[in-house]
């Protein structure tokens, strides 16, 4: 299974490996901010999730992608039934039956990592598929069934940010293998369909409130609206050099809403200014990059999707989490990976950073023959 | 391959784009508008407290204690901090005398809703509670005691009507100053009223840190952005009453209605300025209830009026000295001429009854005045006629309002050119008569009637009374010191007005005065009665409401006059026998006090 080799290690991703190190170092720093007044609870239990990932992310990247190539439908499979699991046992927590209670001990959102088994399913749905794209609208039904089984029992907890997420990154990878013109043509007019109908039959009126106040968020200042004016003046009193670490009067006083998870991004702003917060946004910049340069370097089909979607994955989480905790984008449960608060969304992380680095170690391929890309 | 290297150029684009502006906004949020979401937060995260100012206290010309104020112990409770809300409600119902459900709801209502906002137990709690809760406050979390400051009367409702109410701020008041605030308390009448910017003190703040909450923050967290600022209490206003003299007054009066008017009659300073029947300055301190309130505004006697300033009456014959100085003055008698009463006055087909039936027989002015003659008055008036009449009722203030500082009314002095405005119609000749005795149109308030007596007692200089003598702020600097303010000059020799001050000393001290209830030992009294018709004399009956006002007016000693001092007693009587002797207490009370208080004194 492990086959070991010295080459391995040689080849072992240092410098993704290493930013990773500095990422959690930040995060943890910025959780230790966010979370003093509070008795430094969630920065401990953070700590273990943190340590329980790396160890994660290193026993990951030492299998070898082949072996779970191999097992990919089992892993869905295990999703789905996870999903299932924590629809008709989960724990509610906020209006959201998202969590399993892991013997008191821990709770995890299985929606998180769901997201791995879906880009592994498109991965080897794709490798599986011998087609020349671009895919007509025909082609493209098993993808879509495989992406909206998950998707839908996501939206039935209800989490509307992780399948928003789920949309995203699964969407780009689709988009990436190519679709014929009308086929996105299609889809788009299928999108505004449903965007039209949930607006008006299905989405929660908390749901609603979220869209419209992104449109005027000081229509409504104390209420839909505060988290967001909240958190741009906590991002923007931050200035060029921040307020210092356990200084931020946004934070420190609890202004910021959810600022250890969804918003731990403003509390770094607040207190690390604009340095602070475009020296993260590099950093995730280079973390997504390399993710795509192992793609571009990947010898065989399944290797560089399953990079490139966790690339998509990493991308998209930075830019809905970011732009709605800068105002952009209207406000959506989506932590920042690896820097917000969460076990689940922590190991997601680490497990994504972790195939990644196992597919870089083994771009020089070590099997016999050379892989064949189409 | 190739293929996915260009898709993944393009990702790679999409990805440094997204990059881009996600940098823009924050260089737009936090470099470029950086400075003012600061701001924002030192908005969000400050809440300023207000400590309010103690307003200056209320003294009289010697620095006894009026109006002070005293401190009003508040409680509170945090509900998010009571551990046991049965139990501390229980408590409170207890030794605070209040229903113990009430309490507990409102906590309890509290709770759910904003659990860290004070929650008001009772307001103005006694010494007794407050060290019994004090000596348990460690097992009571959540309690706090507020300390406020409230007006504080030690003599009761003494001098009421001039020193006014106070009563939450209306929405004019407001507007018109900024250092107000909602809810405050200021001075709606008299002279909490008159000298409210200087009794108002400079209200302080201090900043406290709250979170989004709304709480107090306890950690030493953002104490740089902090600001305080003491309160600076209300300048002291000294009264130019003399609390002795005032207290004579307001019990002499005692269950009648009237006012009594006690003036220095060389500087204007107001020694007592009694008005019955008056109310309760305390039933305001907090704002008073609709109740008491309603009960105030719809008393018939009328409780709120001061009848010093603001009480209209007919003169009557006090006014006398009015025409007497006019025809003296204009030469239209000669202080030696006779006239002859006999009881009536004809006037065209009117006839002009004297007070006597009998008639007073042959008089000059002296005993005209003395007498309190009307006939005589009648015929020097329809000499002088109404508008030289009328020049003189002016210039001894009559008409207008005296500028003392609290509320007043101005009283009518009747002239052609009034009644024209007024009724639209011309003046007649009956009229003049009448006004000559203070009856008819005339209309004054007892302020305005020692305010002449004064001006014929100083040798013809009208005064403008003032009730305020000093105004001392809290570190002791003296902001207002009275000077003498004269309205104006009677136009008269002084050999003339002398002339009237002699048959002002025979009112009280020749046998057939009037005024011989006012007489005192050792100090000469003038005087002038007066008896004011309220309803003709052919309507008069015994009814209380028909009764004539009761006047009398004087000054002491007749030589070198101090002091002036005005009685009216509203449906008296007769002045000579019901005013008069009251004007003899308040001046035996004020020569008592000047021998007590020794020679120097600067009354």
């Amino acid at each position: 299974m492990i086959m070991f080799d010295r080459r391995l290690l040689k080849n072992f991703g240092w410098s993704l490996f290493l930013m990773t190190l500095v990422f959690s170092f930040i995060s943890l720093l910025n959780l230790y901010s966010a979370s003093y007044e509070t008795g430094l609870v969630s920065f401990k239990r953070q700590f273990v999730w943190v340590g329980i990932g790396i160890v994660t992310l290193v026993s990951v990247s030492f299998l070898n992608y082949r072996f779970f190539k191999q097992y990919v439908p089992y892993i869905y499979g295990g999703a789905i039934l996870l999903l299932l699991f924590v629809l008709f046992f989960g724990k509610e927590v906020a209006g959201s039956k998202s969590w399993i209670d892991v013997a008191s001990l821990a709770t995890i959102q299985p929606s998180e990592l769901v997201k791995i088994a879906i880009i592994l399913v498109l991965a080897k749905f794709y490798d599986d598929d011998y087609q020349v794209g671009p895919y007509g609208f025909l082609d493209l039904i098993k993808p879509i069934i495989l992406i909206a089984i998950p998707l839908v029992l996501v939206m039935l907890q209800p989490d509307l940010g992780t399948a928003l997420t789920i949309m995203l990154l699964s969407g780009s990878i689709v988009l990436f293998m190519g679709v014929k013109k009308w086929s996105v043509a299609f889809i788009l007019i299928a999108i505004i369909g449903v965007s039209f109908y949930s607006w008006h039959y299905s989405l929660k009126p908390y749901q609603k409130d979220r869209i419209s106040t992104f449109i005027n968020p000081s229509s409504d200042p104390l209420n839909a609206g505060y988290n967001s004016i909240q958190s741009q003046i906590a991002v923007g009193s931050g200035g060029i050099i921040g307020k210092g670490l356990r200084s931020g009067s946004q934070t420190q006083l609890r202004f910021i809403p959810a600022q250890q998870t969804d918003f731990a991004f403003s509390v770094l702003a607040e207190e690390w200014g604009f340095l602070g917060s475009i020296f993260l946004l590099l950093l995730y910049f280079m973390i997504v990059l390399w993710m795509l340069d192992t793609s571009s370097r990947a010898k065989d089909k399944f290797s560089m999707l399953v990079s490139f979607g966790i690339a998509a994955m990493f991308f998209w989480h930075v830019v809905v989490n970011v732009g709605m905790v800068i105002g952009l984008l209207p406000v959506a449960g989506v932590p920042l990976l690896i820097f917000s608060y969460g076990g689940s969304s922590t190991l997601t992380a680490m497990i994504g950073i972790g195939i990644v680095l196992g597919i870089r170690m083994r771009k020089f391929s070590m099997s016999a023959e050379p892989i064949e890309l189409r | 391959m190739q293929d996915f290297r260009n898709r993944l150029l393009i990702a790679t684009m999409i990805l440094g784009l997204a990059f881009l502006v996600l940098g823009s906004r924050l260089w737009y949020l936090q470099v470029l508008r950086g400075d003012e979401f600061a701001e924002f937060s030192l908005e969000n995260h400050i809440r300023v407290e207000r400590i309010p100012a103690p307003r200056g206290r209320i003294l009289d010309r010697y620095g006894k204690e009026l109006v002070v104020n005293r401190t009003s112990f508040d409680v509170y409770v945090i509900p998010k901090d009571v551990k046991d809300v049965a139990h501390i409600s229980s408590f409170f119902s207890q030794i605070l005398n209040l229903d113990k459900n009430h309490i507990d709801n409102n906590i309890r209502s509290a709770l759910t809703k904003r659990s860290f906002k004070p929650v008001l137990v009772a307001k103005d709690i006694n010494r007794d509670q407050l060290a019994y809760i004090e000596a348990r406050r460690s097992s009571l979390p959540g309690v706090i005691i507020e300390i406020h400051n409230l007006r504080q009367y030690p003599h009761g409702s003494l001098g009421a009507s001039f020193l006014g109410y106070i009563g939450k701020v209306s929405e004019a008041e407001l507007k018109s100053n900024p250092k107000i605030n909602n809810n405050d308390l200021v001075g709606k009448t008299g002279v909490e009223k008159g000298w409210e910017s200087n009794l108002r003190g400079d209200d302080g703040y201090k900043q406290k840190v709250t979170d989004a909450l709304g709480r107090e923050v306890e950690s030493t967290l953002f104490l740089e952005d902090l600001q305080n600022k003491k309160s600076m209490p209300g300048n002291d206003v000294l009264l130019t009453i003399d609390i002795e003299l005032q207290k004579a007054a307001e019990e002499i009066l005692g269950d009648q209605s009237g006012a009594i008017v006690a003036v220095n009659v060389n500087s204007g300073e107001i020694l007592a300025l009694a008005s019955k029947p008056s109310f309760n300055p305390a039933d305001f301190i907090k704002g008073i209830d609709s109740k008491t309130w309603s009960d105030l505004v719809n008393d018939k006697t009328s409780p709120l009026l001061n009848r010093a300033t603001q009480g209209l009456y007919a003169p009557g014959s006090v006014f006398k000295m009015v025409p007497s100085t006019a025809a003296l003055n204009e030469g239209f008698i000669d202080h030696e001429e006779y006239i002859h009463c006999p009881g009536y006055y004809k006037v065209g087909n009117s006839t002009f009854r004297c007070w006597k039936r009998g008639g007073h027989g042959w008089v000059n002015l002296r005993g005209a005045i003395v007498k309190s003659c009307d006939v005589y008055f009648y015929k020097i008036a329809e000499r002088m006629g109404i508008d030289k009449l009328s020049k003189y009722i002016r210039a001894f203030g009559f008409g207008s309002v005296t500028g003392i500082g609290i509320e007043e009314k101005a009283g009518i002095s009747p002239s052609r050119e009034w009644k024209l405005r007024r009724f639209n119609k011309p003046w007649y000749k009956g009229e003049t008569i009448v006004s000559a005795i203070g009856q008819g149109y005339v209309s004054v308030t007892p302020t305005q009637v020692a305010m002449m007596t004064s001006a014929v007692a100083n040798g013809g200089t009208l005064l403008k009374p003032a009730i305020v003598k000093e105004i001392i702020s809290y570190s002791g600097e003296k902001k207002f010191k009275h000077t003498p303010i004269v309205s104006g000059k009677i136009p008269i020799e002084i050999e003339m007005l002398e002339l009237i001050k002699d048959a002002l000393v025979g009112v009280v001290n020749d046998p057939g005065g009037t005024g011989r209830a006012a007489r005192i030992k050792d100090m000469t009294v003038a005087g002038k009665t007066g008896t004011a018709q309220v309803v003709s004399l052919d309507l008069q009956s015994d009814q209380k409401k028909h009764r004539d006002h009761a006047w009398f007016t004087s000054y002491a000693p007749a030589e070198d006059p101090e002091i002036a001092v005005t009685v009216l007693i509203e449906h008296g009587g007769k002045g000579s026998s019901v005013a008069a002797p009251i004007a003899r207490k308040i001046l035996e009370v004020y020569k008592t006090l000047k021998e007590e208080r020794g020679a120097d004194d600067n009354v």
